[in-house]
């Protein structure tokens, strides 16, 4: 007996769905196409066939961008900041997050609220104290100032997540430890610690993300271009007025293959952490 | 010293971290909204001034009025893409992963780049689609995008969907893995179909998911400047220039400080407004259901 029409035309109606989603999610993705393809291409050639794929691989483009952006210095600047910004943000963060996480008085409402201001404001409107206060102190165009400034940007968002991720640890844990004699440092130390190794991987992505990717502060505090994160080296070597394709599409590239990289390792351990951090 | 008082000292660097970084700026800001500042030199006191000006110049309920339509184009299309997409998706498990990832890496770039690439994209002459659009025969509609007032606001508004829509996604997903698989399959037995089963079953229980996307967006839009600043730089006439950006240049092209402290503790009120309402709002509505 031969399937029924019906039956048959279900399966391919599933598969017509599937490729109609594919193509679509393959439409959003022409951008990012866009610009690898035009990161090679001579720019006299863009202005003449802007739609054709590169006439040659040349990486002429890519040597060029590569020498003037200090490529391979403002990489290492973005990591070592991320990197200090991470291990200053999770320690400060997990530090407060421990009473938090345990009492709900009015003083922790308190704090609960001065966080959440904090974390309202945009960056653009303490940037000008921050500013004048670097320069009274001397640390304007230093590593320590903008390590400093990105941490205090991510602290609120970090202590919320330590709490949460807090309140799920057994209290049993933090009693016995204080039954044996802990001191509340040590069981700190020693117990809880230990734990918040998921939630600051997590916490070092969400660190990670704004230290490569902001430009409000580091275009103010940070003025000698060797100490240049990577966006501000893109942003001073494109600049703001006729944009030039034979720099503007390498330096895109180069500006985001580190963490599209890192993505696509990590991809499920980022989108799960970004999306718990968000829904939390 | 008790252990309750011991534990409680762990705020501290952090009490002391916010208040340099984030209390001692927003009291700078107050106070300087009431000067003439130009950022060095002398300044004096000028009272409300700076907010009359704000109250009186049709200027900047302009810049109000962009931002809230930058909002409200981006919260809408940014949550009815997502939503779309998470709910083809969750029905298809072979496929789910791999465009959850598609969809998200725009979220991995920066503004700077993505204003960059966008902009080339909509330019007149050289860019990707008015060569796309000859390509297939609608040469008819090339235009000067980014120079005709309300299509730039909706073009820069809907490259900010671009770059997000993957993220709101990815919450919905995750919302969609919360409903108990009994739920949708009891409804599969009861005979509702798949329109039936998202409008009766889906769509209520991701009320938790559409609270985080609609805040999230809001808030996040509400400051924006970044976009605007690289496609447009709040051209033309205006018709892009964010509050955001509107700030960003008085602070740093005008150097009126105490103005712009002015429009940011303005704008800083107006986000806490919205965000209090937003909350209440949406978590009633989650309540209810």
């Amino acid at each position: 007996m031969s399937p029924s029409p019906a039956a048959l035309l279900r399966p391919m109606l599933r598969l017509a769905k599937h490729a109609l989603v594919l193509a679509l999610v393959g439409i959003m993705l022409l951008p990012v196409f866009y610009m690898v393809l035009m990161s090679f291409r001579h720019g006299q050639d863009i202005v003449n066939h802007p739609l054709a794929l590169p006439e040659h691989w040349s990486l002429s483009n890519y040597a060029n961008a590569y020498e003037k952006m200090s490529y391979l210095r403002s990489i290492l600047n973005s990591l070592g900041i991320t990197l200090a910004v991470t291990l200053a943000v999770s320690f400060v963060g997990a530090l407060a997050a421990y009473p938090l996480a345990r009492s709900t008085g009015v003083l922790t409402q308190t704090i609960v609220s001065i966080l959440s201001l904090c974390l309202a404001t945009p960056s653009f409107v303490t940037i000008t104290p921050i500013y004048t206060i670097f320069a009274r102190i001397g640390l304007l165009d230093s590593y320590l100032g903008i390590i400093l400034a990105f941490t205090a940007l991510n602290l609120p968002l970090s202590v919320f997540f330590y709490t949460s991720f807090m309140r799920a640890i057994p209290k049993e844990l933090e009693e016995a430890a204080e039954l044996d004699g802990c001191s509340p440092f040590s069981t700190f130390r020693h117990i809880i610690l230990p734990l918040l190794g998921p939630a600051t991987a997590t916490l070092s992505l969400f660190v990670m993300l704004m230290v490569w990717n902001d430009f409000v502060y580091p275009l103010l505090l940070l003025t000698d271009s060797s100490k240049y994160t990577v966006m501000m080296s893109v942003y001073h070597f494109v600049g703001n007025h006729n944009l030039n394709p034979e720099e503007l599409f390498p330096a895109s590239v180069l500006g985001s293959l580190p963490l599209l990289i890192l993505f696509l390792i990590f991809q499920r351990q980022i989108v799960n952490g970004i999306t718990a951090g968000a829904v939390k | 010293m008790s252990r309750q008082l011991q534990r409680t000292a762990f705020v501290l660097p952090a009490l002391v971290m916010l208040a340099v970084f984030f209390l001692y700026p927003l009291f700078e800001a107050v106070r300087l909204s009431f000067t003439d500042s130009s950022g060095l030199g002398d300044y004096q006191y000028v009272g409300f001034d700076n907010y009359i000006r704000i109250l009186t110049r049709s200027r900047y309920y302009e810049s109000f009025g962009v931002t809230l339509a930058f909002v409200a184009i981006v919260v809408v299309c940014q949550t009815l893409m997502g939503l779309a997409f998470a709910t083809a998706l969750h029905a298809m498990p072979a496929i789910r992963n791999i465009c959850r990832t598609a969809l998200f890496m725009p979220a991995m770039m920066s503004f700077i780049i993505v204003g960059y690439v966008w902009s080339f994209i909509l330019s007149p002459f050289s860019g990707g689609l008015n060569a796309l659009l000859d390509l297939v025969g609608l040469g008819a509609l090339k235009t000067e995008w980014l120079g005709t007032p309300t299509l730039a606001l909706v073009l820069v508004a809907l490259v900010h969907v671009w770059m997000f829509t993957g993220y709101t996604c990815a919450i919905f997903l995750a919302g969609f893995a919360n409903i108990p698989p009994e739920i949708e399959e009891a409804a599969v037995l009861d005979g509702a179909g798949g329109w039936k089963r998202f409008l009766l079953i889906q769509l209520p229980l991701l009320a938790p998911s559409f609270t985080v996307n609609i805040m999230l967006s809001t808030i996040g839009t509400m400051k924006t400047f970044e976009l605007p600043f690289i496609m447009t730089k709040g051209g033309p006439d205006g018709a892009t220039q964010t509050i955001g950006l509107l700030i960003v240049q008085t602070l740093f092209t005008d150097y009126r400080f105490g103005l712009a402290s002015a429009l940011s503790v303005v704008l800083l009120l107006v986000v806490l407004a919205v965000a209090f309402v937003q909350n209440r709002v949406l978590r009633q509505r989650e309540d209810l259901i």
